[in-house]
């Protein structure tokens, strides 16, 4: 695997902005172990993963509190991780154009430099917690770019968390006055994932597949087993797992694994 | 720019290796004044600057000591910093293979990652001191690959260098010393000895890159660069030598790297589509 840490302006946000992008490359397992190491060659493109992080994070928590990198190289997957601050991967009223960052700068960006595959086949989100909830909004949002998007403790049932940390019930730094213009009419609006998927779905999109897992013990269960009803209600090709666990990177490393045998991979590069 | 630091292993060094990155993308200035370059156009290539650090350095040398990002910008120039550790850049007698790295591999390996042009036209390599014996190394073990090259302050004359008995010359750990030669006292005449590799291509007639170097008339390796370009000219070879006031530091390698990116690489200023 090659890890790339990456600094780069941002003409969406306006600002510097960093990205970690880890790309298989031979390395000395392979060698050692006399795996198929011929994967890399001229012309080579990679499936890839964006993978979200969640409130109080940033692009390096995936790198730094998982092993993402062993299990990606198994796979042959590429993997993308930004920054999105704690913006709910929104088009903040008063803040930044998250969305629109992770949406269509940040695949132009990546697709422009590194070797990874362009087609929605090959592209795939995933994220946890508040980047749970993100995965998915990108991927309702934008259906014709993502074959499948992932859910760990996802704050998927966005209308029951957001109600909840108003309240103090869940503690999180969000502020909402920047993130939204009216934090009270966000039910019913795209911020809202039924209320987006009913309208893709009225559509007749081509909706990504969604795989969503949850720990049993995490303090967004309930609003996780919600979540699995509305999307089963609303007919979603849904995968729904939940295991003992609570929210932390135990859970994340163990069940990130999961979403990666769960991903349709080549397990190679691919042609382009 | 995009700063992008590398970790990957590396086939040829046998163990992981640091690279520093520059691709050149749209940044804060082009984005206020509107800037035309064709940043991220599908199927372009950029020009690539290949920058060697100097003894006791490493990878992040050039871009936290220079202004190279600058420079490399104003130039749509990506640029590759390798980290060569003490190894003069040869393969080591005793140790790592860090000319087949820094030529084969590393070329081979980062055009399939980003876009790097592959042509010799396109692609350049210049260093500071023992990088600047590197740079030349480089460029007369492969001349069919750069089109290029730049020494600053380069340890030009190694012969006489491994033979020093001043005081620069005895800081290196002799364990370290005696592993990149195999018989360090005696290069002349060895592909090491680079007015001796240049005299080889010369009767074979190769097709040499662009050869220029600088130094300043202060620094304490200022003779090994006449001497090697005494050696040039007596083989005819159209070597640029700028000799100019300035010793071994920073302060000479940030102006003398700036002179070379923006007014002696041949560079287009933007993607090759």
């Amino acid at each position: 695997m090659a890890y790339f840490q990456c600094n780069y302006f941002s003409p969406t946000l306006c600002f510097n902005t960093d990205i970690n992008v880890i790309i298989p490359t031979p390395n000395s397992d392979e060698i050692l172990n006399n795996k198929k190491s011929d994967y890399l060659y001229d012309g080579a493109k990679f499936q890839v993963l964006y993978l979200l992080h969640g409130a109080y994070g940033d692009y390096s928590d995936w790198m730094r509190l998982t092993s993402i990198e062993k299990y990606a190289q198994d796979h042959k997957l590429a993997v993308v991780m930004p920054s999105a601050s704690n913006s709910f991967y929104q088009n903040m009223y008063r803040g930044s154009d998250y969305m629109t960052y992770i949406l269509e700068e940040l695949p132009a960006f990546v697709q422009s430099i590194f070797p990874v595959s362009t087609r929605r086949e090959n592209t795939f989100i995933a994220g946890l917690s508040m980047g749970g909830y993100g995965a998915v909004k990108m991927a309702l949002q934008k259906p014709e770019q993502y074959a499948a998007c992932a859910s760990l403790s996802g704050a998927v049932d966005f209308m029951g968390i957001m109600k909840a940390a108003q309240s103090g019930e869940i503690q999180g730094p969000f502020r909402w006055d920047c993130i939204f213009e009216h934090p009270d009419e966000v039910q019913g609006s795209e911020a809202d994932l039924f209320a987006l998927a009913a309208k893709r779905m009225k559509e007749g999109a081509r909706l990504p597949r969604i795989f969503q897992s949850c720990g049993t013990e995490d303090f967004i269960y309930q609003q996780n087993v919600h979540a699995r009803q509305e999307f089963e209600k609303l007919g979603l090709d849904l995968t729904y797992e939940e295991h003992p666990g609570i929210h932390d990177w135990n859970y994340w490393d163990t069940h990130i694994q999961r979403v990666l045998d769960w991903l349709p991979l080549a397990n190679d590069s691919v042609k382009e | 720019m995009a700063h992008i630091q590398c970790s990957f292993y590396s086939q040829s060094l046998m163990k992981n290796a640091n690279v520093i990155v520059f691709i050149p993308t749209e940044n804060a200035d082009d984005y206020l004044i509107g800037t035309d370059v064709h940043y991220g156009c599908k199927g372009g290539k950029y020009q690539t600057l290949y920058l060697l650090h100097g003894s006791y350095g490493g990878s992040t040398d050039w871009s936290l000591l220079a202004n190279v990002e600058r420079y490399a910008q104003s130039r749509a120039l990506a640029v590759v910093m390798p980290s060569g550790e003490n190894s003069n850049y040869v393969d080591m007698d005793k140790g790592e293979a860090y000319l087949t790295y820094v030529t084969e591999e590393l070329p081979a390996f980062l055009s399939k990652i980003f876009p790097l042009s592959k042509k010799r036209e396109d692609t350049f390599i210049a260093g500071l001191s023992m990088g600047g014996y590197g740079a030349f190394r480089c460029a007369l073990a492969k001349p069919e690959l750069y089109g290029f090259a730049a020494s600053l302050s380069g340890a030009l004359d190694m012969q006489e260098l491994q033979k020093s008995t001043e005081a620069h010359a005895l800081k290196m750990p002799s364990g370290y010393r005696e592993a990149v030669f195999a018989d360090r006292k005696h290069l002349e005449g060895t592909d090491n000895d680079l007015s001796a590799l240049l005299a080889k291509r010369v009767s074979e007639k190769a097709d040499l890159p662009q050869l220029y170097m600088t130094c300043g008339a202060e620094d304490f390796i200022y003779p090994t660069n006449e001497i090697f370009y005494d050696n040039a000219c007596k083989l005819g070879v159209p070597v640029t030598f700028e000799r100019a006031h300035g010793v071994h530091d920073w302060d000479f390698w940030d102006t003398h790297i700036r002179e070379v990116i923006n007014n002696l690489l041949p560079c287009c200023g933007d993607l090759k589509i």
